[in-house]
């Protein structure tokens, strides 16, 4: 009985009516982006026209790659242990975005509250410091 | 009992490894070894894009002038042709479920066409940026760089950093040129795969799924293009 299962599970066809479909959704898609492209988007709130935009380009992306992975790599039919495995690329790629917090970050520092107690503290490399050389020159990313 | 006879039946697929219990266990331990490939493969290229990133942060404006360059044109007509593969590929696999062996055979024929045509507009797209001198190094091009750097942007005259224009093209040729290293091996991958379905080779007539791994790698590829796509061809104009 868990043989015939086993056995109607493997032949498990897609349709080509599917592929076709996702096919020209991925076309309509990259047309979509390309038009986008060519129109500066207008603000909205916090956010410039420019991050508008690109977030409008990267978000098609990731439906077209969504996509591609559901449906061509055949995620989506796939078993648990196949969605897990697939799923790692993608956190991976969120964890090392997590590094730009740092980037991103450094020229708060040093905020005022780590001074409080000041000999809690190890000497840091702060532009604030004439001993330490100046990073304005040296690390043009960190401090611009 | 019944593991027993179950055990019997599936000694007599002849695409079953010794190994295995039965397909499903063959056909999942396959997938997630490819799957681990692939990423291994997302931290490679993972890093590059954080990369890209960083830079593209710190030099929007630089990075905007220095990609005017770039032919959107090419760039949209490649990434049609790539995703045009995919189905294909994805075709091939079906066939191969169907044990279709003719196919098979076709649908992986066009599918290396198309990485055959992807890289001829890469080697068109990138003899112009070395015919301009547009690439990193001391004939870097400033002029060319400059001259558009003044009409790009509504508010005229604007000065652009020559390194950080090197820069972008630094990460453009690192960028596309690993992946269309990807697709040269890809080719290979594929005339390996169409000579085995050609002499009937075991390996691939009695099961689909080592075909479907070729077609893992191969989406892959494609994946990395839909985000090499708009982040180098589609960058939006500071405004």
């Amino acid at each position: 009985m868990a043989n015939a299962e086993a056995h109607s599970h493997e032949h498990h066809i897609v349709p080509t009516s599917t592929y076709i479909k996702t096919l020209l959704a991925l076309f309509v898609l990259m047309v979509i982006t390309v038009l986008v492209a060519g129109v500066n988007l207008p603000r909205i709130g916090f956010l410039s026209g420019t991050v508008v935009n690109q977030v409008i380009a990267l978000a098609i992306a990731l439906i077209k790659a969504f996509l591609v992975v559901t449906i061509f790599m055949g995620v989506k039919f796939g078993t648990k242990l196949i969605k897990l495995w697939a799923s790692v690329g993608f956190i991976w790629v969120l964890l090392i975005f997590g590094i730009l917090g740092d980037y991103t970050m450094r020229k708060y520092e040093p905020a005022p509250s780590w001074d409080s107690k000041a000999d809690s503290a190890l000497p840091r490399v702060t532009p604030e410091d004439p001993k330490m050389p100046d990073h304005n020159s040296t690390n043009v990313i960190i401090r611009q | 009992m019944s593991a027993n006879t179950d055990s019997l039946h599936h000694s007599h697929d002849p695409g079953l490894k010794h190994q295995y219990e039965d397909m499903a266990q063959q056909s999942e331990t396959y997938l997630v070894g490819m799957w681990t490939f692939l990423v291994s493969e997302v931290m490679f290229f993972g890093a590059l894009f954080f990369i890209y990133t960083l830079y593209r942060w710190n030099y929007q404006q630089d990075f905007y002038i220095a990609h005017e360059h770039l032919d959107v044109r090419m760039g949209a007509f490649n990434t049609t042709v790539l995703l045009f593969s995919s189905f294909t590929m994805v075709m091939a696999v079906q066939a191969a479920q169907l044990k279709k062996r003719m196919n098979v055979m076709g649908y992986l024929a066009v599918t290396v066409l198309c990485a055959l045509t992807f890289l001829v507009v890469k080697f068109f797209e990138y003899s112009s940026k070395f015919a301009d001198h547009l690439y990193p190094g001391v004939n870097f091009n400033t002029d060319a760089v400059k001259a558009f750097g003044e009409h790009a942007l509504e508010n005229g005259h604007v000065a652009v950093n020559m390194n950080h224009a090197q820069l972008f093209y630094g990460l453009y040729f690192g960028m596309t040129g690993l992946h269309a290293v990807h697709i040269i091996v890809g080719i290979g991958i594929l005339i390996s795969l169409i000579r085995l379905w050609f002499n009937k080779a075991d390996s691939v007539i009695h099961d689909y799924v080592p075909t479907e791994l070729v077609g893992l790698y191969w989406h892959f590829v494609d994946l990395v293009w839909i985000f090499l796509f708009p982040l180098f061809y589609l960058m939006p104009k500071p405004h």
